[in-house]
């Protein structure tokens, strides 16, 4: 073992075990960082990856393994200690006070050098120039709740540089960004490789790892599988292999659809969001009869409230929605689920299910009222209910007394699925439904949306994950700010979605 | 089915070790009060179950804290926090008795038309509520405790002033009501009226709400609104839907007590029953059977507490003390969330594999 440290190494860590009520989260896990160099950390979700970041972040205390840092033996009882070691850990979700300033959350946590007065404006000019080494554009002085996500996040990551990190851990970086703000995402990281630093990227996404990694060390079922140097005889499917332990084909027979007629038209929408701002400004939008109708776009565009309005549960301030030529807008909720709207939500937490009630339970909360007799729930039939859609979609918990909240993301969105797909729904709306799942159940529930639309149905797929886009919808629309940028056949270039994404109006419309 | 019993069976189990918990803590208070915490124990066990009488005692204590403990339940299993069940229990009361004393109604006819009033007065005390909420977005912690002054207030100015019985020597009561109206008793010399069926009764009742689909739908708003929304029920419907329901069976735990034990209006009417239904209500898991389980300790705890105050030295505030240790301990219980923390566990282990 001690041959393998070398002096080259930012990050040592070996043998760890890490174990949750005697199930190995991480078993036996050997992995090395260089310095300056962009490490990939690859698995499945569930996989082991953020445990293991967990435990070299001083979050997690594993039960057994060593951790050098920068060739030294360091125990890590604590994120303070890991920050004093020179690790930064820029987390999935964003720990940022949102009603303060950028410099303000950087100053967070941290004595001011001039006493009882704060040191704001010093502070705020070496982070500019920190930023600026970078290559990264910020104003020290907005506030974070006016920022976009990708900038929410150069706030983190110069947080954790500001505080002297040497040792940068990204968790799932790209997942809430546009192509073109990845691209300038892994420019700053490629500076800082050059400074060296080193970083460790957690992911699963593949092309990432080949486009940006140096080497890449996959986990799965909390093991580690390999350990690569990315070059040019890495390929998607060997690492897909290592991950996922078996071939995945992400190849969809995609049945192309003769354009119908127009199923549903969404005519100059505007519909305001929780903030009493204008989410969508004068949004139209027609989806035809049998078609998967792609929406792509960065999150908090209006996709979420325009979403909501054309299931009834958002208020519509102008503009019309019909569906078969029948207005729906400003309907409630209980009509347009009557008119065979079903709704994938966003948020299968707080909208999608009922976290404290069992599964079976939760199959019928739209459909109450048909299973029941004399007024009472029947319980034996939505005992048959749920044993049919357990094996229909392949749902894995105990029995259908358990609870929602007690399965994994993938059988919870199979829940949601088996529930809203249940009498061939007219439309489908899907709010990023892939979102945070693994690999084997986002190949699922695109079949599903797939297997839906062969049925019949139209489906609005709306989702930040372009990819999805391409690979699922027959035309692929684009909104930002409120406002349909333009409509571009399926198999159109990243690139050019990118810069729709981006707000960039399409030429058409220019010339109109 | 054997989910479901060992569910339940854990529900008591945890119910059972809160209370222990809450005694032990309670004896090492007892014993620096200088008194024995074994005699206190005996002597209120004693207190509640040493005759028939005594525990006859218990079940008129029954019978007003469960109907209210079950309405509280309904507005909390939706999420709402409706604390005003002593001014729901008032104003089915003051409903009650104007109708009894003023309409001069028939008794076959005037005790329906009694209870019905008290549902009506408790159920539009608690509406009220919902009602601000839905409106102006008023928290219902506030509003129910705000209303619950209102009603004791508005008590008091009917028992001293239009209500006040002419014949009575300047007493804050309303006069009896006459002997047809009240509920029989099972023997004399015993306040034990059959108002116990009519508890008994209101608990299957809520055996069956909760499987139905009104029930389901509050149940459901227990859940979160933006889920009940996206179900196609009407949040704002349920929020005045629930209160009503909850505060209508306060109102008829009113009408049990007036009509069952004081037979007049008097002050104080609720003597601080409200505080204790939400104990039983949440000792009881918000669960038909719990809450009636719950309510016989409670009641217990009062009757046995009384009677141990009067037979020796040591203070009826043991009870308070008790009642507040399980209280701290429920909310400690669901801080602590065992629950969550298993899951979080049991969920680390099925990624893992």
């Amino acid at each position: 073992m001690e041959e393998l440290r070398s002096k080259n190494c930012a990050v040592e860590m070996y043998k760890i075990i890490k174990e949750f009520n005697d199930v190995k989260a991480n078993d036996n896990v050997d992995f090395f960082v260089k310095n300056g160099s962009i490490h990939g950390l690859l698995g499945e979700n569930g996989a082991g990856k953020t445990t293991l970041m967990n435990v070299l972040y001083g979050l997690y205390h594993p039960e057994q393994g060593e951790i050098c840092i920068k060739g030294k033996k360091c125990e890590i009882p604590s994120p303070t200690k890991a920050i004093s070691l020179g690790i930064g850990m820029v987390h999935q979700h964003f720990m940022l006070a949102r009603p303060f300033t950028i410099v303000e959350n950087v100053m967070l946590g941290r004595k001011s050098r001039k006493g009882f007065l704060l040191d704001t404006k010093e502070t705020a000019e070496e982070l500019v120039a920190l930023a600026n080494k970078y290559k990264m554009k910020i104003d020290p002085y907005a506030k974070i709740w006016q920022l976009s996500v990708g900038e929410q996040q150069r706030v983190e990551i110069l947080t954790a540089l500001y505080q002297g990190a040497e040792i940068l851990i990204l968790d799932e970086p790209t997942a809430v960004l546009t192509p073109q703000e990845v691209d300038g995402l892994f420019e700053t990281l490629r500076e800082m490789k050059n400074d060296g630093k080193a970083i460790i990227l957690i992911t699963h996404k593949l092309e990432e790892i080949l486009s940006i990694v140096d080497e890449v060390t996959v986990l799965r079922d909390g093991v580690m599988i390999g350990h690569v140097e990315v070059d040019c005889n890495t390929t998607k499917s060997s690492l897909t292999k290592m991950m996922v332990g078996r071939d995945v084909l992400f190849n969809f027979d995609k049945s192309l659809v003769e354009a119908g007629a127009k199923k549903l038209v969404i005519k100059d929408l505007k519909v305001l969001n929780d903030k009493n701002f204008l989410a969508l400004d004068g949004f139209s939008l027609d989806i035809n009869e049998g078609e998967i109708l792609g929406l792509a776009g960065v999150d908090g565009n209006g996709q979420k409230e325009l979403c909501e309005a054309l299931t009834g549960i958002r208020h519509v301030e102008s503009g019309e929605v019909k569906l078969d030529n029948i207005n729906i807008e400003n309907k409630p909720p209980l009509f347009a689920i009557e008119k065979g709207i079903a709704h994938i939500p966003e948020d299968r937490h707080i909208t999608g299910l009922a976290l404290g009630w069992s599964l079976k339970k939760n199959l019928i909360i739209k459909t109450f009222k048909a299973n029941s007799k004399f007024g009472l729930i029947d319980e034996k039939k939505i005992e048959d209910r749920w044993e049919k859609a357990k094996i229909a979609y392949q749902i894995k918990a105990n029995s259908g007394d358990d609870w929602a909240r007690d399965l994994s993301g993938g059988n919870q969105q199979k829940v949601i699925l088996a529930r809203e797909l249940e009498n061939n729904p007219a439309i489908l709306i899907a709010n990023q439904p892939t979102r945070g799942l693994d690999i084997g159940a986002t190949e699922y529930v695109r079949q599903k949306i797939l297997d839906a639309k062969s049925e019949g149905t139209s489906v609005l797929l709306v989702s930040a994950d372009l990819e999805e886009i391409l690979q699922l919808s027959d035309r692929i629309a684009v909104i930002y700010d409120g406002k349909l940028m333009g409509i571009l056949p399926s198999g159109s270039d990243v690139k050019e979605i990118g810069e729709l994404m981006m707000g960039k109006k399409m030429e058409v419309e220019h010339d109109a | 089915m054997r989910n479901k019993l060992t569910k339940n069976l854990n529900q008591l189990l945890l119910a059972i070790g809160t209370i222990i918990l809450a005694l032990l803590v309670g004896a090492v208070i007892i014993s620096f009060s200088g008194n024995s915490p074994i005699e206190a124990y005996l002597s209120m066990f004693n207190g509640a179950f040493g005759s028939k009488q005594r525990f006859m005692e218990v079940l008129v204590k029954m019978i007003p804290l469960v109907i209210m403990a079950l309405g509280t339940s309904v507005a909390f299993k939706a999420n709402l926090w409706n604390i005003g069940a002593d001014g729901q229990f008032i104003m089915g009361s003051i409903f009650a008795i104007f109708v009894t004393i003023y309409s001069g109604l028939p008794p076959i006819i005037g005790i329906p038309v009694s209870i019905i009033a008290a549902m009506i007065g408790g159920g539009l005390w608690a509406g009220l509520a919902g009602w601000i909420k839905v409106k102006f977005n008023a928290n219902e912690v506030i509003t129910t405790l705000m209303l619950n002054y209102i009603a004791v207030y508005f008590l008091s100015f009917l028992v001293y002033g239009p209500m006040m019985d002419p014949g009575g020597s300047k007493m804050p009561q309303t006069k009896l009501i006459p002997d047809a109206f009240r509920l029989p008793l099972f023997e004399s010399g015993n306040r034990l009226h059959i108002g116990i069926f009519i508890s008994l009764i209101i608990v299957v009742i809520m055996i069956f709400f909760w499987k139905s689909t009104l029930g389901f739908k509050i149940a459901l708003l227990g859940q979160g609104e933006k889920v009940t929304t996206y179900s196609g029920v009407s949040v704002k419907k349920m929020i005045v839907f629930t209160m009503i329901i909850s505060g209508l069976l306060s109102g008829i735990a009113g009408w049990t007590e007036i009509y069952g034990v004081q037979y007049r209006l008097l002050e104080g009417i609720t003597s601080g029953y409200g505080s204790m239904a939400i104990v039983i209500a949440l000792m009881g898991g918000l669960n038909p059977v719990g809450i009636l389980i719950s309510g016989f300790f409670f009641s217990a705890l009062l009757v046995g507490g009384a009677t141990m105050q009067r037979m020796t030295d040591i203070p009826f505030s043991i009870v308070d003390i008790v009642q507040g240790l399980i209280i701290i301990f429920i909310i400690a219980r669901t801080a602590i969330n065992f629950k969550e923390i298993k899951n979080r566990i049991v969920r680390r282990m099925e990624h893992v594999k």
